[in-house]
C-alpha cells in the first residue's frame, strides 16, 4: 500500500473546550479502498475528531488534508463538494421525504450545486437496488425502523458519488443480522474504490469489518494498526478496562 | 411531592427491599429503543457497579434511575416504591443524587454559584461549601471562578461535592471517569469509597471497569440494551477483556 | 446643546434597556422569543392611562396596580397557559403563537380603547417639574426613566448573582436537565422569569409614551418589540450589559439625528421612526454565522404532497366554483370576494416559503406594498376612468418585490428563522414608518415625484389585449384563475428537484450541507420568488381595493394573514386560500354584517358591536390553538377525507347535495349564507357521516367488531388489541397507571404493538 493510496490525513490536529483539550495533536489517515474504525472510550475524543474533519468543528491547531488539498479552513459544504460524505449518528433523515425521495435528493443537490451532470433518477433506481432498498422506497421515511434508516443515510451519501464515506455508529439501534448485511455492505463499497471511515462502538463490527483502526484516548492516539494489533495492544486493553492503579 | 401511591396500599412495604430497583424497564430515543427490558436492583448500603461497552444503555439507565427519561414499559422503583414517572426534580428532593456524564457542572457559573444551585435538595450554602472546600481545597481556592475554565478533574470535584453536601440516600454516578487522566480517576474513586463506607448506596457506571471493581459490593455487566449478567465483581472481572474488545 | 440631546438619548436607551431586558429574560429561560413584548407593554400603558386619567386613581397606585398586579399575572398567565405547552415545537408554531397573542392584545386594546379616540399620557410630575444642571433641562420623569433602568441594571446584576433564584436561571440557560438533578423545576423557573420579563415590558410601556410625545398610540407601542429586539441583539439575545448597551447606542442614535442633521432633510423624522429597524439590520450583517449543528427537526407537523395532476384538477374545481358562486351574490359583494382571493394570493407565497421550505416572512404584504408602489409609478396609462395599469407595470412590481426580498433577506440567512422573521417585521415596520410616509414630492434620481402622494393613490385595474379587469366579474375570475394556476405552479415546484431541496433544507441543514448544498443561495431564491407571489398578490389586492392608503399595509394584517394561514395549514395551497378568505374577506364582511345589524336595529347596535370583536380576538385565541394542531384545519380535513376513499357514492352524494342547495340558492329559496354554511357543514362532516352510513365499506373486520362491542375478554381472541388497551386494563383491574408513553413522537406503528403484546403478558 503506497502513500499515494491516502484520501485523507490529519497532522499534529488540537482541540481545547475550556481547560480541556478534547484532541491532542492526533493524526491519523483513512486509505482509498479501505474501511479505517476510529475507536476508543467515551470522551475519548472521537466525535470532536469527526467533526473537525467534517468540518463541524474548526481544529486549534494542525491541518486536515483530503485528496492533496488543505481543506482544514473549508466549510462543511465545500468539503462535501470535494467529495467528502458522511451520515449521522441521530439520524438526519428528511422526514418529510419518502425513502425514495431522501435517496433521489441527493441527486437534485449534486446537480444544482456541483458542475457534475448526474442522471438523478437512474442513478437512485441504482443506489436502491445496491442497498437493497428497493423494496421500502415509497414507505415514508418517518415510518423506516432505525437499522433500515441507517442504510438509507449510507445510500443518500453514496448518490453524491463521494470518495470517502464518514460513518458516525452506524451500528447503533441495528439488530445483529442488520449489522451483518450493513457490514457486507462497506465491504462492498470498500472493494469498489470508496474509502470508509467509521467511528463505532460494536468493536466486533469493528475488529471484523477494517482493515485499519485508529484509537483514541484522552484526546490523544494510542495506537494505529491492524485489528490484530490493535486486539494485543496493553495501551488500548487498559484503556478500554481501566489502570490497574487503584486505591 | 405530589405522588400517590395506590400501590403501597396493594404491596406493603419490607424493610429489605432495594434503594433502588428498576424492573424489566424499556426505554427510547425517538424510535431507536436503548433500553430493553432492563431489571436492576441496589440493595440498601451497598455499591453496585454498572459495567459495558460503550453504547450498550449504561447512561440511559443512569437516565431512567434518575427521573430524567421516561420509561416506554417497566418499573422504577425507589425503596420498593413504585415511582415510574417520577421528575428529575423530584426525585432529586427525596434523596437521589445523580452526577450526569460528562460535565455535571454549569459551566457558566462560578464554583460558589454551583454549589448555590446544588441547595435546591434542601441543604444550606454554608453546609456544602464546607463539605466541598474541606474535601477540595482547590475548590476553595477556586470559588469565584467559572466551573468551564477549570480543568476536567476540577469540574469533577465540583459534581462530586454535591454528593458530599446533601447527603443523600442514592448516589448515582455516570461515568465518573469520562476524559480523566487515571491518577485523578483513581483519587475520585477514593471518595465514592469513603462515601460507601458511610453507608451511601451508590449505583456507578463505569467502562474503566477495574477502577471501580474493588469497591463495588456487585457488578453488573450491560450489552446491547440488557443486563446479560450480575454477580460478584471478581466474577465478571474475567468476561470483562473478552466482551470489551470482541474477542 | 449637545449635552441636552445626549440626556435625551440617555432617557430614551433607558427606556429601550427596560422592555430589551425583559425580552432577554423570557426568551433565555423558556426559548421562546415573545413577539407579544410590545403588546403586553400596550396593555400596561392603555391600563394605567385608564386608571390615571380615565378613572382619576392616585398616581402612585396606579403605578403599583400596573406593575405590581397587571404585569406578573399577565406573564404568569402567559406562561402557565400557552407558552409552557411550546417546548419541544418548531420554531414557526412558536412565532406564530406570540404573534397571535400580539394580534389578540391589539384587538383587545382596539375595543376597548378606540383608535379614533386621541389620547394624551402627561409625564409623571408633568413636563414643568425639572431640574436645571449647568443649561441642561431635566424633568422629573427623565431622571424616573433613568433611575429605573439603573436601578433595573443592577437589580437584575444582583437577582443573577446575589440571589440563588437568579443563579438557578442562568443554569436554566446551560443545562435544564442538570437543574432537574438539581431539584429546581425549571418550568417554574421560567413563569417566574415571564412574570419578571411582563413587568419590565409594562414598566417601558408607561414610561415611553410621554418621552415620545405623549400620544398614546397602541400600533406604535405594540412595535416597541423591534426597538427592544435591536437593542437585544447587541448582546446576541444572551448578555443583559450588551444589551443595555445596544439600547442606549440606539437612543443617542436616534436624538443626535434628529438634532444634528441639515435642516432640510425633511425625512429625518420618518427615518428616526425607522432607525431601530435600520439598525437591526445593520447589527445583523455582523453578527457571526451560526454554527451549523445536527439536529433534525422532528416536528409535530406533518403535509401531504398532492400530485400536479391532482391538483390541476382541483385548479378547476376552484375557478368553476367561483363562476358558481358569482351567480348567487350580488355585485357589491364581487369586490369582497376578490380581495379575499388576492390575500389567498399572498398567502400562497407562504405557503412556499414556510410550509416547503421552513423559513417565515412576517410582513408578506409589505411587499406587496413595495409592488404596488412601483406598479404604480411604472404603469398607469391613459387619463381619467379609462387609466389602466399596463402589464409592464405588474411585471417591474412583481421584479421589485423580488429585488426587496433578497436585500430583506440576505442580512438574515446566514443566521437562524428567527431572525429572518425579525428582520421581515422589522422590513414592515420600515416600509409603513418612511416609505408610505413620503406623501410630498422629492427629488428622486433627478425626478420630482412624491413615492405616496398625498396618502392616497388610485391603482387601475390591468389591461392586457382584451382582457380589462375594469369588469368586476372579468376581475374576480381572473384573479380566482391566477391562484389556481400559481397554485398548481408551486405544487409543481414542491414535486420537483428544486422542491425537495427544499423539503431537505427545512427537515435537515446539516444533512443537507453535508450532501453539498449551498443554504444561502437556495434560501435566498425560495425567498425571492416568494417575495414575488407576495408582490404580485399585493397589487391585485391594491386594484381590487382601488383607492389605497397606508391602512391597507399596516403590519397586524400582514401579522393576522401569516397566523390565519397557518390555521388553515400552511403547508397547503387550501391552507393559503383559507387564511387569504379569512383575512381578506372574512373580517370585512364579519364587521360589515354587525355594522349592518347595527343600524337596521339600534336598539341591540352595542350587542352586535361586542359580537364583532369579540369575533376578531377569539379568532387570536384561534392562533394560539395552532399549539395543539400546527399542520392545520386543512389537514384535519384532508385526513377525514382520505378516509372516505373506501366509498366515493358518499362524495358522489354530497356532490348532489351541493348541486340541489346550489339549486334552491340560485332560485332563491335559501339565501347565500345559508347556501355557505350548509355547504362548508356538509363537507366537513362528511367523513363523520360516510362512516355512519357506510362502515363496513370503510372499516377493517376489527374496528367493525370493536363497534359492534366486543366483550373484555374476547379483546384479543376476536379482534387484535387495540392501542392503550393496557393502560384501560390496569386501570379496571385498579393496577397502578403503568409509564408514561415515552416521546410523542415514535410513530405508532413501530413501537405500539410489541409493547403492548409483551406488557399483556405481564398482566
Amino acid at each position: 500500500m503506497s502513500a499515494s493510496d491516502i484520501l485523507l490525513e490529519t497532522h499534529e490536529v488540537v482541540v481545547r473546550f475550556g481547560g480541556n483539550t478534547a484532541v491532542d495533536r492526533v493524526g491519523i489517515d483513512v486509505r482509498t479502498g479501505t474501511v479505517t474504525g476510529l475507536i476508543g472510550p467515551n470522551g475519548a475524543g472521537k466525535t470532536t475528531l469527526f467533526n473537525c474533519i467534517t468540518g463541524m468543528q474548526r481544529p486549534d491547531a494542525g491541518r486536515i488534508v483530503f485528496a492533496g488539498e488543505d481543506i482544514t479552513r473549508l466549510a462543511p459544504g465545500s468539503r462535501a463538494r470535494m467529495g467528502m460524505a458522511r451520515t449521522f449518528q441521530r439520524l438526519e433523515l428528511f422526514l418529510s421525504l419518502s425513502v425514495r425521495d431522501n435517496i433521489r435528493v441527493a441527486g437534485d443537490i449534486v446537480r444544482a450545486n456541483t458542475g457534475r451532470r448526474i442522471d438523478v433518477e437512474a442513478e437512485t433506481d441504482r443506489v436502491l437496488e445496491l442497498t437493497g432498498l428497493t423494496d421500502i422506497a415509497h414507505r415514508d421515511v418517518s415510518d423506516v425502523p432505525t437499522g433500515r434508516a441507517r442504510v438509507v443515510e449510507v445510500a443518500r451519501a453514496l448518490m453524491t458519488q463521494p470518495r470517502l464515506l464518514l460513518l458516525d455508529e452506524p451500528a447503533s439501534g441495528q439488530t445483529e443480522q442488520e449489522t451483518e448485511r450493513f457490514a457486507e455492505l462497506l465491504r462492498g463499497l470498500a472493494d469498489d474504490g470508496l474509502a470508509v471511515c467509521l467511528v463505532e462502538h460494536d468493536l466486533p463490527l469493528v475488529m471484523g469489518l477494517c482493515s485499519r483502526i485508529h484509537v483514541l484516548d484522552h484526546g490523544a492516539l494510542i495506537a494505529s494498526g491492524t485489528p490484530a494489533e490493535i486486539q494485543e495492544s496493553p495501551a488500548v486493553i487498559e484503556a478500554y478496562i481501566g489502570t490497574e492503579v487503584v486505591a | 411531592m405530589t405522588l400517590t401511591q395506590p400501590h403501597d396500599a396493594v404491596r406493603p412495604r419490607r424493610s429489605e427491599e432495594p434503594v433502588l430497583e428498576l424492573v424489566g424497564v424499556r426505554a427510547a430515543y425517538g424510535a431507536i429503543e436503548v433500553l430493553k427490558g432492563v431489571d436492576l436492583s441496589v440493595p440498601a448500603g451497598t455499591v453496585c457497579a454498572l459495567l459495558g461497552p460503550n453504547g450498550g444503555g449504561k447512561t440511559t439507565t443512569m437516565r431512567v434511575a434518575s427521573g430524567l427519561m421516561p420509561t416506554t414499559a417497566g418499573e422504577v422503583r425507589y425503596s420498593g416504591r413504585n415511582v415510574t414517572g417520577i421528575t428529575a426534580g423530584e426525585a432529586a428532593r427525596l434523596g437521589v443524587c445523580s452526577i450526569p456524564e460528562g460535565r455535571g457542572v454549569f459551566a457558566n457559573l462560578t464554583v460558589r454559584e454551583n454549589l448555590w444551585v446544588a441547595t435546591g435538595t434542601g441543604t444550606s450554602l454554608a453546609e456544602i461549601e464546607e463539605a466541598a472546600y474541606t474535601r477540595f481545597p482547590k475548590l476553595g481556592e477556586r470559588r469565584h471562578q467559572l466551573a468551564g475554565s477549570m480543568s476536567g478533574g476540577e469540574q469533577q470535584m465540583l459534581a462530586l461535592s454535591r454528593a458530599l453536601g446533601t447527603d443523600p440516600a442514592v448516589l448515582l454516578l455516570d461515568e465518573l471517569s469520562m476524559g480523566l487522566a487515571p491518577m485523578i480517576v483513581s483519587s475520585m474513586y477514593d471518595i465514592v469509597g469513603a462515601l460507601a463506607a458511610e453507608g451511601i448506596s451508590i449505583l456507578v457506571a463505569e467502562q474503566f471497569a477495574r477502577v471501580v471493581l474493588p469497591i463495588a459490593d456487585t457488578a453488573a455487566l450491560m450489552l446491547g440494551g440488557r443486563i446479560v449478567q450480575v454477580g460478584d465483581p471478581a466474577e465478571i472481572e474475567d468476561e470483562l477483556s473478552t466482551t470489551y474488545l470482541g474477542g | 446643546m449637545f449635552l441636552t440631546f445626549t440626556v435625551l438619548g440617555l432617557v430614551l436607551g433607558a427606556v429601550y434597556a427596560i422592555a430589551a431586558s425583559g425580552l432577554v429574560l423570557t426568551y433565555n429561560t423558556s426559548g421562546i422569543f415573545n413577539f407579544a413584548h410590545g403588546a403586553q407593554a400596550m396593555i400596561g400603558a392603555f391600563t394605567f392611562y385608564q386608571l390615571q386619567v380615565v378613572w382619576g386613581v392616585p398616581t402612585l397606585l396606579a403605578v403599583a396596580i400596573v406593575l405590581g398586579i397587571l404585569g406578573p399575572l399577565m406573564g404568569y398567565l402567559l406562561h402557565r397557559f400557552i407558552m409552557g405547552g411550546l417546548r419541544d415545537t418548531a420554531e414557526v408554531t412558536k412565532i406564530v403563537v406570540t404573534v397571535a397573542i400580539l394580534l389578540g392584545f391589539v384587538s383587545l386594546s382596539h375595543w376597548v380603547w378606540s383608535p379614533q379616540d386621541a389620547r394624551m399620557v402627561r409625564m409623571f410630575f408633568g413636563a414643568d417639574s425639572y431640574v436645571s444642571i449647568g443649561g441642561v433641562v431635566i424633568r422629573y420623569h427623565e431622571i424616573i426613566c433613568l433611575v429605573a433602568a439603573a436601578g433595573i441594571a443592577i437589580g437584575l446584576r444582583l437577582l443573577f448573582t446575589k440571589s440563588r433564584m437568579g443563579v438557578v436561571m442562568r443554569g436554566a440557560v446551560d443545562d435544564p436537565d442538570l437543574l432537574r438533578l438539581n431539584g429546581h423545576d425549571p418550568e417554574r423557573v421560567a413563569a417566574i422569569a415571564w412574570a419578571m420579563g411582563s413587568t419590565l415590558a409594562v414598566l417601558a410601556g408607561i414610561l415611553i409614551t410621554p418621552v415620545g410625545g405623549g400620544a398614546l398610540e397602541a400600533n406604535a407601542l405594540t412595535l416597541l418589540v423591534i426597538d427592544a429586539f435591536a437593542a437585544a441583539l447587541f448582546g446576541r439575545l444572551r448578555s443583559i450589559p450588551r444589551t443595555f448597551v445596544g439600547a442606549v447606542v440606539l437612543g443617542m442614535a436616534s436624538t443626535y439625528l434628529v438634532a444634528y442633521a441639515p435642516s432640510n432633510w425633511t425625512w429625518v423624522t420618518n427615518l428616526r421612526d425607522a432607525l431601530p429597524m435600520i439598525l437591526l439590520f445593520v447589527v445583523l450583517l455582523v453578527l457571526p454565522q451560526d454554527r451549523l449543528r445536527g439536529a433534525a427537526v422532528r416536528t409535530r407537523e406533518r403535509y401531504e404532497v398532492p400530485t400536479v395532476r391532482r391538483a390541476a384538477i382541483w385548479g378547476v374545481v376552484l375557478v368553476v366554483a367561483t363562476v358558481a358562486f358569482r351567480q348567487l351574490i350580488d355585485d357589491s359583494s364581487v369586490g369582497t370576494l376578490i380581495l379575499g382571493l388576492t390575500f389567498a394570493i399572498i398567502a400562497l407565497s407562504l405557503t412556499l416559503l414556510t410550509g416547503y421550505a421552513g423559513e417565515l416572512n412576517l410582513a408578506p404584504i409589505s411587499f406587496g406594498a413595495i409592488a404596488t408602489l412601483v406598479a404604480f409609478h411604472t404603469g398607469i396609462t391613459g387619463q381619467g376612468l379609462d387609466a389602466r395599469m399596463s402589464l409592464t407595470g405588474l411585471v417591474l412590481g412583481v421584479l421589485a418585490a423580488a429585488i426587496t426580498g433578497a436585500l430583506v433577506a440576505l442580512p438574515a440567512l446566514r443566521l437562524r428563522g428567527l431572525y429572518l422573521a425579525l428582520a421581515t417585521l422589522a422590513f414592515g415596520g420600515i416600509v409603513s414608518s418612511m416609505v408610505l410616509r413620503e406623501t410630498q414630492p422629492r427629488s428622486w434620481f433627478g425626478h420630482e415625484f412624491a413615492l405616496f402622494p398625498q396618502g392616497t393613490i388610485i391603482v387601475w385595474p390591468l389591461k392586457v389585449g382584451p382582457l380589462d379587469l375594469g369588469d368586476q366579474d372579468v376581475f374576480l375570475y381572473t384573479t380566482a384563475t391566477i391562484f389556481a394556476v400559481l397554485g398548481v405552479g408551486v405544487i409543481a415546484l414542491r414535486n420537483s428537484g428544486y422542491g425537495r431541496r427544499l423539503a431537505a433544507m427545512k427537515d435537515s441543514p446539516a444533512a443537507a450541507v453535508m450532501l453539498g448544498q449551498r443554504l444561502v443561495r437556495l434560501k435566498l431564491s425560495v425567498f425571492m420568488i416568494s417575495t414575488a407571489i407576495a408582490g404580485l398578490g399585493g397589487i391585485l389586492m391594491s386594484m381590487a381595493l382601488s383607492s389605497v392608503t397606508s391602512d391597507h399595509f399596516v403590519y397586524t394584517l400582514s401579522l393576522s394573514l401569516v397566523m390565519l394561514t397557518v390555521v388553515g395549514g400552511i403547508g397547503y395551497v387550501s391552507g393559503a386560500l383559507f387564511g387569504g378568505l379569512i383575512a381578506g374577506a372574512g373580517f370585512s364582511l364579519i364587521v360589515g354584517t354587525f355594522n349592518e345589524l347595527g343600524s337596521a336595529h339600534p336598539e341591540h347596535a352595542s350587542t352586535f358591536s361586542i359580537i364583532s370583536h369579540l369575533i376578531l380576538v377569539a379568532v387570536a385565541l384561534v392562533g394560539v390553538g395552532v399549539a395543539h394542531n400546527p399542520s392545520g384545519n386543512m389537514s384535519s380535513i384532508f385526513a377525514g377525507h382520505r378516509f372516505l376513499a373506501g366509498a366515493p357514492e358518499v362524495r358522489y352524494a354530497a356532490i348532489g347535495v351541493t348541486v340541489v342547495l346550489y339549486g334552491l340558492a340560485y332560485a332563491g329559496v335559501i339565501g347565500t349564507w345559508t347556501f355557505g354554511i350548509l355547504v362548508a357543514v356538509l363537507w366537513m362532516a362528511l367523513p363523520a357521516l360516510g362512516l355512519w352510513l357506510r362502515a363496513e365499506r370503510l372499516l377493517p373486520p376489527e374496528a367493525l367488531a370493536a363497534r359492534r362491542g366486543v366483550p373484555l375478554e374476547l379483546v384479543g381472541v376476536d379482534v387484535p388489541y387495540p392501542d392503550g388497551f393496557g393502560g384501560q386494563l390496569d386501570r379496571t383491574l385498579g393496577l397502578p397507571a403503568r409509564a408514561r408513553r415515552a416521546t410523542p413522537t415514535i410513530p405508532a406503528q413501530a413501537q405500539a404493538p410489541s409493547e403492548e403484546g409483551e406488557s399483556h403478558v405481564r398482566v
